[in-house]
């Protein structure tokens, strides 16, 4: 049987958590079945301790759901989290030395009574040890013990107290090789019971030795879950650290006539402060104008002036030579423009309305989706589930609320629906922003995929490296202004990075 | 271990009404617990209002005649509330209606199906210019609906009074407090005494309703408004108009409930004050909360919430006060509302937080 088809033990959605600065977790989404062995693989960084420590109560995510048993959880202690039956065995082990095998087993555990005989805690232990099948001395010091040992001795601490997933980080790292085959030996005992382990590790033949599905982490995201069969250690490697896993994208001569052109466009934002000042761009049929900037320097006033949700105070705005400048949203999605905004949930979707409404959100008043007044209903589920398909949107159905799904394949729901809008221009507000490595290689194929069918596009991202791959031109956004546009002859990531921090003066040298 | 509530992530329609339906069912086991708090037997008042209602042909009919205003006054508040519109003024909007049908009715010559047109025709303008203000300052200004809707009850209230009791007061009757009656009725459903063709106009509105929101456009963008006003306006929907229109119309749907009521109801043929409207508005609105503004499920909750009324009515020959049936009215409301709310928890039982070991527990 395929593990995939297995019920699901834990899920985890959209998983985020930031040490200081550092975003140790990146909207992180993956399933455990039970009955599997599920590795985690990643190199060290990648966020697989921080994640075991979320689905094991020591931490709290800032953002995403912990998913047990159909219910969301947020666990505040390791208590609640073995209690709804996650248990973890740490890197470091938290037992105490100077007491016995059978005198750790009970610590802690609630169901220890207050007072009780050295011998009774030692018959106990045997017990739990013969149910589990896993055999340490029950009178020995924990000091006495090999680091194997020991780590029975955890594995034990934990099954004891009734856990259902076993979260192993990196066990195999304080093991000698025949001791991490007994320990494998163990694991798949415990599965083969119903059980579910996950497996912690950078080593690859480890993983692919022991495990049933392998998910890859790398910086803080997610990159793959596949099936353990089948995989090479060189996939997995090239996925743990990236390489190759970029998308390639072909740079030709733009020969297309000028589809968007903005001249001297100023516009305030929300709260009345000018967000764009004096700007001046145009696009082409068939390129990608890559808008560079750190976040909040005006690119979503820019999004939102083209695409005729805000409406510029001064300056013109042409769509194949059709002034916009006061156009509607409406008229200029007509005109072929789609538009995939930054806040997806916020202005892009009805995360209430099922998934086939959000669906038809820009195309319901097509002739093909609606007759005078009435909706084709029938054409409408048709429509819905293409858009599901051709945008790899992974739902349980198009009947489900939108905001049921995971952030990542809302945003390709609405990267599908707003590509399909898109015959003239696409405006794409941090199109992968959460997505995971190949999700955002999708995404980002989608992007170039219009281009190369005669579509404009203009893409704003705050990632350098993704614009420096996917553009054929950048242009710089700092307080509002246009700092400079590169095409790729000239592209020049330290000057395009100080230009984004608005130098302009350290540049001659 | 202690028990703890923990959020849903789905939801389940089928879930959500086993749960309201447990939450009404609760209320009525309350209410019966206050009833045998102030000495009166709760299966003898149970017994005597289903024996109120469908005890007699009568007791049908009157259901049937009350339901006329509440249904209209709840169709008009689920229509916006499915905008996430709180129109809380179609008592307002119902008097108005009445009002214009009755200036209509009293001041005008004409035939009588033509009056009858006409007056409808007033009552549908006399709603709607009601609630403009109130649209107008939602959409355009976001001045909040339900303030300005609520105020203008009273408004509507001093208005029917004055022509009551000023303007169209009739001079020719003892009642002092009343205008003349309309000169013309609506047809009685054959084989009934005194139930209207009336009737039937807010059970096909509910249904016109429905397929509106089922299969139109105009449906699937009042529902995206509902939903999300920002995605509305993304997809292009000119978001400030469709509230006005839907608002207008929504007071509009109250306002023909007084001209049915004037017209229909037996005996209500005269503007009397503000007593016109026994809060049918208000019945209206809890009629559509309780149906969570779907068009058939106001068509059940009103007819329900109609017989409570209707026995709470015929039970004041037995001595029980009206107040009596409202406080019943309001536990079953407030149970429904918890079970709408409690549909979207489930209980769990969680350890308390790790106490440190005690190490006495453990030595030997
Ligand atoms: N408690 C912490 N405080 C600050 N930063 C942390 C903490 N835990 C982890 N990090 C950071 O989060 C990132 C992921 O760490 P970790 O989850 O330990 O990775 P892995 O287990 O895959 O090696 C790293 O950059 C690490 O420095
Ligand atoms: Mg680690």
């Amino acid at each position: 049987m395929s593990a995939t088809l297995r019920p699901l033990a834990v899920e985890v959605r959209d998983v985020t958590k930031s040490f200081g600065g550092v975003r140790a977790l990146d909207g992180v989404s993956l399933d455990l079945a039970e009955g599997e062995v599920h590795a985690l693989l990643g190199e060290n960084g990648a966020g697989k301790t921080t994640l075991s420590n979320i689905l094991c109560g020591l931490y709290r995510a800032d953002a995403g759901e912990v998913i047990v048993g159909g219910g969301e959880r947020h666990f505040q202690s390791p208590a609640q989290a073995i209690e709804a039956g996650i248990g973890m065995v740490h890197q470091h082990f938290k037992l105490v030395n100077s007491m016995t095998v059978a005198e750790n087993l009970h610590l802690g555990s609630p169901d220890t009574p207050r007072v009780v005989s050295a011998r009774a805690l030692v018959a106990s232990a045997q017990r739990m040890m013969d149910d589990i099948g896993l055999v340490v001395d029950p009178t020995a010091k924990v000091w006495q013990l090999s680091v194997g040992e020991q780590q029975r001795v955890e594995i034990l601490r934990v099954l004891a107290r009734g856990a259902r997933v076993l979260i192993l980080d990196e066990p195999t790292a304080v093991l000698a090789a025949t001791e991490a085959d007994e320990l494998f030996a163990v694991m798949r005992r415990l599965v083969a019971g119903g059980r579910t382990v996950v497996f912690i590790s950078h080593k690859l033949n480890e993983v692919l030795q022991v495990s049933d599905r392998i998910s890859v982490l790398r910086g803080g995201r997610h990159v793959v879950t596949r099936e353990a069969a089948g995989a090479t250690a060189r996939e997995l490697a090239r996925l743990m650290t990236g390489e190759e896993m970029g998308i390639e994208v072909e740079h030709r001569e733009v020969t297309g006539e000028t589809v968007l052109e903005l001249r001297g466009v100023t516009s305030r934002n929300s709260r009345g402060v000018v967000a764009l000042h004096d700007v001046d761009l145009s696009v082409r049929g068939g390129e990608i104008l890559g808008v560079a900037g750190v976040s909040g320097n005006g690119q979503t006033e820019l999004a939102e002036v083209v695409t005729g949700l805000r409406s510029p105070e001064a300056g013109t705005i042409t769509i194949d030579g059709v002034d916009v400048s006061a156009a509607s949203t409406r008229r200029i999605a007509d005109l072929g423009v789609g538009h995939i905004p930054e806040d997806r949930i916020g202005v892009g979707m009805v995360a209430s309305a099922p998934v086939k409404d959000n669906a038809i959100l820009r195309h319901y008043r097509s002739d093909e989706l609606s007759s005078k007044q009435f909706l084709r209903r029938d054409r409408i589920l048709a429509f819905a589930t293409s858009i599901v398909e051709a945008g790899r949107v992974q739902t349980r159905s198009v009947h489900m609320p939108a905001g049921q799904m995971s952030g990542g394949n809302q945003q390709r729901l609405v990267a599908r629906r707003e590509s399909l809008l898109a015959d003239r221009l696409l405006v794409a507000a941090h199109p992968t922003r959460g997505l995971d490595v190949l999700a955002a290689k999708q995404v980002q194929s989608a992007i170039v995929e219009r281009r190369d069918a005669g579509c404009a596009v203009v893409m704003i991202s705050d990632d350098l490296d993704e614009l420096l791959v996917v553009a054929d031109r950048v242009a710089v956004m700092y307080e509002g202004r246009i700092m400079g546009v590169f095409d790729r002859a000239s592209f020049d990531r330290e000057h395009i990075g100080l230009l984004m921090g608005g130098r302009t003066e350290a540049v001659a040298g | 271990m202690t028990p703890r509530l923990e959020r849903r992530l789905d939801t389940d329609l089928r879930r959500t009404g086993v749960s309201r339906l447990l939450g009404a069912v609760t209320g009525l086991v309350v209410a019966a617990l206050l009833l045998v708090l102030t000495g009166r037997n709760p299966v003898t008042v149970l017994t005597d209002s289903l024996d109120a209602v469908f005890g007699s042909k009568r007791g049908i009919e009157g259901v049937a005649v009350q339901s006329v205003p509440i249904l209209m006054c709840a169709l008009g508040v689920a229509l916006s509330l499915r905008m996430k519109v709180w129109n809380i003024g179609s008592d307002g909007q119902f008097l108005a209606g009445a009002f214009m049908a009755c200036g209509l009715g009293i001041n005008v010559e004409a035939p009588g199906w033509l009056l009858l047109v006409m007056m409808a025709v007033g009552s549908i303008v006399g709603g709607a210019l009601w609630i403009v203000v109130p649209a107008a300052g939602r959409a355009h200004w976001g001045v909040n609906e339900i303030i300005t809707t609520l105020l203008l009850n009273f408004v509507a209230v001093q208005l029917v009074v004055w022509a009551s009791l000023g303007f169209w007061r009739d001079r020719a009757s003892q009642v002092t407090q009343s205008t003349r009656p309309v000169p013309v009725t609506l047809p009685r459903i054959p084989g009934f005494d005194s139930v209207s063709i009336g009737f039937f106009v807010p059970l096909l509105l509910a249904v016109v309703l429905w397929a509106v929101f089922r299969s139109t456009k105009v449906g699937y963008e009042i529902d995206t408004i509902g939903g999300n006003p920002r995605a509305a306006a993304f997809a292009g929907i000119d978001v400030p108009r469709r509230i006005i229109v839907v608002m207008l119309v929504s007071g509009a749907i109250a306002g023909l409930g007084g001209f049915l009521q004037l017209t229909g109801a037996p005996g209500a043929q005269a503007l009397n004050g503000g007593g016109f409207s026994r809060s049918y508005g208000l019945s209206g609105f809890i009629v559509a909360a309780l149906a969570g503004a779907s068009f058939p499920g106001v068509i059940v909750a009103g007819l329900f919430i109609s017989a409570m009324f209707y026995a709470g009515i015929a039970l004041q020959t037995k001595g029980l006060s009206v107040y009596i049936i409202f406080g019943i009215y309001g536990l079953v409301l407030v149970g429904v509302a918890v079970g709408e709310v409690a549909a979207r928890y489930r209980l769990v039982r969680v350890v308390a937080p790790d106490t440190s070991p005690s190490i006495e527990a453990v030595a030997p």
